[in-house]
């Protein structure tokens, strides 16, 4: 099955690099180390709502772990410098369609992440900190539910990201920029029902949440498995969207040149 | 000008291990294989001569050149430029060098070329007055003016190795060391740098180390080659000897009108160099045997009804010498 | 002095290449400034519902990030290629370096000279705002000013330094990137916040093995909260200086490494 392979050919291409990725690894834990001092020092002197310490410590922990399924795909999926070297024009004429073509492959990207990056960061943590297990199995495939969801979400908007690539040379921009709503949106430092009130009204009726706040919710219990029903609406629309970017691509590659 | 004494560079490779857990064994003790790339060359240049240093890839020849520089210090033995050691007196040796590299640039990728010749004024203490004079020969030596205001990322191959000879030159350098800087050029290119590199040897005195693997190079410019193979000096002479010692060597490809049976080459000036069916390749020293006196005897075998000539590579050329 | 010189080419250089694009330049300032100030928003979002962490309050701590911020910009500003050293090992390109008349690290250092203004624009910005709100408060002064331009200036030595460190283990490693993730990466980011909210150790770490506690944390002790003597600056630039004047030695070592094996 082409998805199959194309998943499987970028999760064995990442393999060469995991000595180094393992190390690395023990950077980003410090990274979750130092948002979890955050609310250890906060943690001191104030009362911190339903959650209290042991729960943040576990939020931030968590959100941390899921940085690696849903915060770092391939940037635009590879797609500026398939347009810069001209590439993009031959993979919009394939017999495949070009978002599914892109997708397979980025799952496969997710996938070795998943593996080599989360787990691992995951392990210490349940090692080194008080970091709570998952309440029961169904619990746990809830989040790994979620988790798929959130990966999704993340192909989907760097597909656009990189569609962008067509009409801008600037789109590493949007990568950036994405990064920083999805920090300050997707409930990855504080939980959305935290942020101040503008911020809390943008993130509600945006997709950033299902990235980080509603798996990391149902992993602690807290929330149920019925969180993720406007994750899916959202991958259904994102998926329309792709798929009209697609379209806007082919013709604008067949009236330019690519 | 240039004294080469007894150089040798001896490199220390590590030996990957092979087995399990090669990775942590590595870390606790280490194999080594003692690699020699340059052994025991000396020569002495003059100043004012144009020299080909010229042998086949991995010979040395970059590693001897890096030595000169001051890039890397040998194992063994002396270089002196003007009296001066590379690898004491880096900083003013290299004042005196000028140095290319075809295919790096010294320039600065994202600036306007002019910029990038400010830059180095600046790091050569070249002052304002001097520098604007010079910048004004060279410009118009190598006819820079049509793209002075241009980030280097944007030139042409042509373009980007006449800005590049103008920086190495900026600072006004005796000595020149080029590595291959007709590489990727076409033809008028090539002439119009060959040209430039003969004025400059000829009228303002430089001299001239050129490495390249175009014999034409070494033809047109150099009065005088050095060899160098398996880290060793081959030959080191002029051009004249150096076509002496080579001849002219040409393989010639007949094909006959009939199958041919060849017992016996019919002069020992022809070496055999293949056989099949009705095709015959030969080679000679065109110096010994002229080609239609090679044809004449060779039409022994029967009719011919093609010829091709062939000019064969360099790097055999030079395995020849040994 | 010819390196003056030099730099003043080269700032212009930048400049002048820089807003040949002009709307790409301000664009890409201002997408470069919100971005980098993603990770001190984060924090707000959290102070401006609880109001201070272990006593810092959101202006104490914006101050802690701004001059981290402004002191990392004028490193990177000045010695971009230094922390890019293992790309120059890899292709080679560090020979041509060689054939030129001054100290190789100067010449590093020119190589590709690109100021950062949107960490500047926005490290300015966030420090100017909470000065000014720290003295409305009543906490600060115009004193306040000329220890901080100084904090600032020591903190960027003390960054190249740790960046100078860093990336001359690349003439035994060739990859620096992963340590650079330690010692550059991690350490700033745990700069950014008050640093009392870690456990000891890592206070210990970041004072002791990294020190990049003196670059933002130890002044603003002093400036901000008065907690710390005014030694605390010399202290500062005594650090740096020193952690200097071994990652030259050091480099020196890399570099000698180099001229004997040539990779």
């Amino acid at each position: 099955m082409l998805f199959l392979t194309l998943a499987r050919k970028t999760y064995i291409r990442n393999l060469q690099f995991r000595a180094s990725h393992l190390i690395q690894n023990l950077a980003s834990a410090i990274f979750g180390f130092i948002y979890i001092s955050i609310w250890t020092g906060i943690g001191e002197s104030r009362s911190l709502g339903e959650y209290g310490l042991a729960g943040m410590i576990s939020y931030v922990a968590f959100n941390q772990c899921c940085l690696w399924v849903s915060g770092f795909p391939t940037n635009g999926l590879g797609m500026e410098a398939s347009v810069r070297s001209g590439q993009i024009a031959m993979d919009l004429m394939r017999p495949v369609h070009l978002f599914y073509h892109l997708m397979s492959k980025e799952w496969g990207q997710i996938a070795y992440q998943f593996v080599y990056k989360f787990i691992p960061i995951y392990a210490l943590y349940l090692w080194v900190l008080p970091l709570q297990r998952p309440a029961s199995v169904s619990a746990a495939a809830a989040t790994l539910l979620a988790l798929a969801i959130s990966g999704y979400i993340a192909i989907c908007l760097h597909y656009l990201i990189g569609a962008a690539a067509l009409w801008t040379t600037e789109s590493t921009w949007l990568v950036y920029v994405n990064y920083a709503f999805s920090m300050l949106l997707s409930g990855f430092l504080i939980p959305i029902e935290w942020l101040p009130g503008p911020l809390a009204w943008i993130s509600a009726y945006s997709f950033y949440p299902y990235l980080h706040y509603v798996p990391t919710r149902i992993y602690l219990g807290m929330s149920t498995v019925d969180l993720v029903a406007g994750g899916l609406l959202w991958c259904a629309a994102l998926t329309l969207l792709c798929l009209l970017a697609t379209r806007l691509m082919r013709h604008r590659v067949e009236v330019q040149g690519g | 000008m240039i004294e080469v004494t007894h150089l040798n560079k001896t490199f220390r490779q590590l030996t990957p291990k092979n087995g399990p857990f090669q990775t942590v064994r590595m870390l606790f003790s280490r194999d080594y294989v003692y690699k020699q790339a340059v052994r025991d060359i000396s020569f002495h240049i003059d100043a004012g001569e144009f020299v080909g240093y010229i042998g086949p890839n991995g010979a040395g020849k970059s590693t001897t050149i890096k030595m000169m520089c001051g890039i890397l210090h040998p194992t063994s033995g002396t270089v002196r430029i003007a009296g001066e050691s590379p690898h004491q007196s880096r900083r003013n040796v290299t004042r005196r060098l000028g140095v290319l590299f075809g295919q790096r640039t010294n320039l600065w990728w994202d600036l306007p070329v002019r910029d990038s010749f400010d830059i180095i004024a600046a790091m050569y203490s070249i002052d304002g007055a001097q520098q604007q004079s010079r910048l004004g020969e060279l410009t118009e030596l190598l006819e820079l003016a049509e793209f002075m205001d241009t980030p280097v990322r944007k030139l042409s191959l042509g373009q980007r190795m006449r800005a590049d000879i103008a920086a190495a030159l900026l600072h006004d350098p005796e000595v020149l060391f080029l590595d291959e800087p007709t590489i990727g050029l076409d033809i008028s290119a090539k002439r119009s740098i060959r040209g430039l590199l003969a004025r400059l040897n000829r009228e303002l005195g430089k001299t001239i180390l050129l490495t390249t693997h175009d014999m034409d190079d070494i033809e047109q410019l150099c009065s005088r080659v050095i060899v160098i193979n398996h880290g060793q000096l081959g030959f080191d002479g002029t051009t004249e000897a150096l076509r002496q010692r080579i001849g002219l060597p040409t393989v010639i490809h007949l094909t006959y009108r009939s199958l041919v049976e060849v017992a016996e080459l019919p002069s020992p000036l022809l070496t055999l160099v293949g056989r099949e069916d009705n095709r015959l390749s030969v080679s000679c020293n065109r110096e010994e045997l002229r080609p239609m006196e090679a044809l004449r005897l060779l039409e022994c075998f029967g009719p011919i009804e093609d010829v091709r000539m062939e000019e064969p590579n360099f790097e055999d050329v030079i395995e020849q010498l040994y | 002095m010819s390196w003056l010189r030099m730099y003043r080419i080269l700032v212009l250089a930048s400049i002048r290449s820089r807003m040949q694009y002009r709307f790409n330049f301000w664009f890409s300032t201002i997408m470069s400034a919100l971005v980098n100030a993603v990770e001190f928003l984060m924090l707000a979002v959290v102070l401006l519902r609880f109001d201070h962490i272990q006593g810092w309050t959101i202006v104490e701590c914006g101050y802690l990030y701004a001059i981290l911020t402004l002191s990392r910009a004028i490193y990177r500003s000045i010695a971009s290629d230094v922390h890019h050293l293992e790309r120059y090992l890899l292709s080679g390109d560090l020979d041509k370096l060689l054939l030129r008349p001054v100290p190789i690290l100067l010449a590093l250092m020119t190589q590709n000279f690109n100021l950062r203004f949107g960490e500047l624009l926005q490290g300015g910005a966030i420090l100017v705002l909470c000065m000014a709100e720290l003295m409305r408060q009543g906490q600060i002064g115009w004193t306040a000013i000329a220890p901080t331009l100084l904090a600032i200036g020591g903190g960027a030595v003390l960054l190249y330094a740790i960046g100078l460190i860093s990336a001359t283990t690349g003439f035994w490693l060739t990859r620096t990137s992963v340590l650079q993730n330690f010692t550059e990466d991690a350490a700033k980011t745990a700069a950014q916040y008050p640093m009392s909210i870690y456990p000891g150790w890592l206070q210990g770490i970041l004072t002791g093995v990294i020190p990049i506690a003196f670059a933002n944390y130890l002044p603003a002790l002093y400036i901000l909260k008065g907690e710390a003597s005014p030694l605390v600056l010399a202290g500062s630039w005594a650090v740096a200086l020193a952690l200097t004047g071994l990652g030259l030695l050091f480099w020196r070592t890399g570099v000698s490494r180099y001229h004997s094996t040539g990779s």
